[in-house]
């Protein structure tokens, strides 16, 4: 049988989409809802009040504490409350070993925060399902490639790109998914291009490591190091015996990293109260696209002299790190977050719309088809529903388990985990059991109905609610997205229209 | 500054619903009759034009680095309303760019009334 390379792009794009396309939905909607994680997060974290601090009150505020409990501490952290976040923590020494309290920001005492897992889980799962090791990386880069071939033959097997660029005809059963996958590809086709190959581009020394072995000798330290710039040159002259000395006003450092980086996050000192005491200070990310780790600037703790940064990037960590930017979508603001998070939104419709018109395709042809097909089609039918429906029910008990597990358990991030997996698993079963239109009418609607009622379960578990904005703004964006849950099961719960009226004037009236 | 989030918007909107409506199948389907020839090229000309407007805006709002791939982002979405609009209310969807005016001069004012206080 001799093929075109059309067909032969169409057999890619329809298997190989329906394969990769499963997994790609997941990683897309917890994408979208990573780029809101710290909003989800104080959402999550209800006990933290709204504050009214300067920079220069919060860093006092940690200090203070620092100074009466941990004062032999050999460094000191402080992270700051800022656009996104209200939380004020002060830590010592380093991620391992080191203590780490979240201060109540009018007292400057111990707040109790309840343990969850947070909205990082979100961004966790985004990158590596939950796969152990280094595992969930690889499979998430493989899927990524899987989508760039699906997107490219996508547009290869497209007859009518420009002539169809904005026409979806609803009520046409087939037709319309086409039309709605088509189009919604098409439109944000330079947002799935970018997120997508930047997304592989993040982990770019992971998935090819050959040059870093054949530069470095595969060590990653090695790498790194060469990475950065010259050293800081006023490192030499650092006394090497250290002495009891005070430490200098931080304010005026804060007001001049300040003034170099733009808002900042949060300042560490190490050695503190001696005469080689030093002080960094970081900016937030997204005062620019390039994605910055660690960095900022550091200045003598004692004279308060600016020792070094903020560096400047070589061209090409720059570029790597801007195309990495793109793609975590700090930059530019709550506007931009927006944009990024109703593009993933949709992005993530794209691949259910393609998923879907895989089944409906097949469902006319289900009676004529063997055993074993029928299996086959029941199964992935149940897996749709399961990733489709199924996430989107797991996603909002996750945050129902939330406010609902006691708040001093023990192992409660766990236990939340265990809510987001355990309903998933939940859900795959049922759309087993079910008849497959019964089963994607009852998850939808029963996750549009937790989503709307999500303030519901605020109210009626935590005090004040609604006391910091983001918290609001989360209630009120997963309450819109319940109303699209639900306008989705009422969609499914329609008479079907499987065979496509020939006459257009029922089409026509509509429009008029 | 949220005045310009809103014009880099209401002109990445309206230039996508000129140039959807520079194609004849869209033109029909709002006004049931074909375009002319001339009405064709002034939409697609205006349809650039406006998305110009916009990358201008998207320019001043988020500055010249990210100002492109915010222009990007608003050009995918409001093609995508209009998809969604188009076949439900045709009408409301060409009418729209009318309530971004008083929107557009609502958020000035407010803008400038913070700036004064």
């Amino acid at each position: 049988m001799k093929q075109t390379i059309t067909q032969s792009l169409a057999w890619l794009h329809t298997w190989g989409g329906l394969i990769v396309g499963w997994l790609l939905f997941a990683i897309f909607l917890t994408g979208s809802l990573a780029v809101f994680d710290q909003e989800i997060d104080n959402w999550m974290h209800p006990e933290l009040p709204a504050h009214h601090l300067t920079d220069e009150q919060a860093v006092e505020r940690g200090l203070s504490y620092l100074r009466e409990h941990e004062p032999n501490a050999k460094q000191w952290g402080v992270s700051l409350p800022y656009d996104r976040s209200p939380e004020l923590r002060a830590s010592t020494g380093g991620r391992r070993d080191g203590v780490s309290v979240t201060l109540d920001p009018n007292t400057g005492e111990v707040l109790p925060v309840r343990e969850s897992a947070g909205g990082r889980f979100f961004f966790l799962f985004h990158f590596t399902l939950f796969m152990p090791g280094m595992l969930g990386i690889y499979v998430v880069g493989a899927l990524a490639m899987g989508m760039l071939a699906a997107l490219i033959s996508g547009i290869v097997i497209h007859k009518k790109f420009f002539k169809e660029f904005f026409t979806f005809r609803p009520a046409k059963g087939q037709r319309s998914w086409l039309d709605a996958h088509n189009a919604s590809a098409v439109l944000l086709l330079p947002f799935h291009l970018m997120i997508t190959y930047s997304g592989l581009a993040i982990f770019l020394v992971i998935y090819m490591p050959a040059a870093m072995d054949a530069l470095f000798d595969g060590s990653r330290d090695a790498f790194f190091k060469a990475q950065d710039p010259a050293p800081a040159v006023v490192e030499a002259k650092r006394p090497a015996q250290a002495e009891p000395a005070p430490l200098v006003a931080i304010g005026p450092l804060l007001a001049k990293a300040r003034d170099v980086m733009g808002p900042l996050s949060g300042v560490s000192i190490t050695n503190p109260g001696m005469s080689n005491a030093e002080i960094q200070i970081r900016p937030i990310l997204g005062n620019r696209i390039a994605l910055i780790k660690g960095g900022g600037m550091r200045f003598d703790g004692v004279t308060g002299e600016q020792l070094s940064g903020p560096t400047e990037m070589r061209a090409s960590v720059l570029t790597h790190r801007v195309i990495s930017g793109m793609h975590f979508a700090q930059f530019g603001g709550y506007p931009m977050r927006w944009v990024y998070f109703i593009c993933g939104l949709i992005s993530s419709a794209m691949i259910a719309t393609g998923l879907v018109l895989f089944t409906v395709k097949r469902r006319r042809k289900y009676a004529s088809e063997g055993r074993v097909a029928q299996v086959l089609y029941r199964v992935i039918e149940a897996v749709n529903v399961t990733v489709m429906a199924g996430l989107s029910l797991a996603c909002i008990a996750y945050l129902w388990g939330n406010h609902l597990l006691p708040v001093g358990m023990a192992e409660r991030p766990d236990a939340e985990l265990t809510v987001f997996f355990g309903m998933w698993a939940l859900t795959l079963v049922h759309a087993l059991l079910r008849p497959r239109m019964h089963a994607w009418r009852e998850q939808l609607g029963l996750a549009g109905v937790m989503c709307l009622s999500l303030p519901l379960v605020s109210l009626l578990t935590v005090d004040h609610s609604w006391a910091l904005h983001s918290r609001m703004g989360v209630e009120l964006t997963t309450m819109a997205l319940g109303g699209v849950l639900l306008w989705a099961c009422w969609k499914v719960s329609q008479p079907q229209v499987e065979r496509v009226p020939r006459k257009k004037a029922t089409v026509l009236a509509e429009v008029n | 500054m949220l005045a310009n989030y809103i014009a880099a918007w209401a002109f990445a909107y309206i230039g996508m619903l000129a140039l959807c409506q520079g194609l004849e199948r869209h033109y029909k389907q709002v006004w049931n009759k074909p375009p002319s020839t001339g009405l064709r090229r002034a939409l697609r000309g205006a349809g650039w034009l406006s998305l110009a407007l916009s990358f201008y805006f998207c320019g001043m709002a988020w500055g010249w680095a990210m100002g492109p791939i915010g222009w990007f982002g608003l050009i995918s979405l409001s093609g995508f309303a209009l998809l969604m609009l188009l076949p439900y209310r045709a009408r409301l969807a060409v009418w729209l760019p009318l309530g971004f005016v008083p929107l557009w001069a609502v958020i000035e004012m407010l803008s400038l009334y913070r700036w004064s206080v």
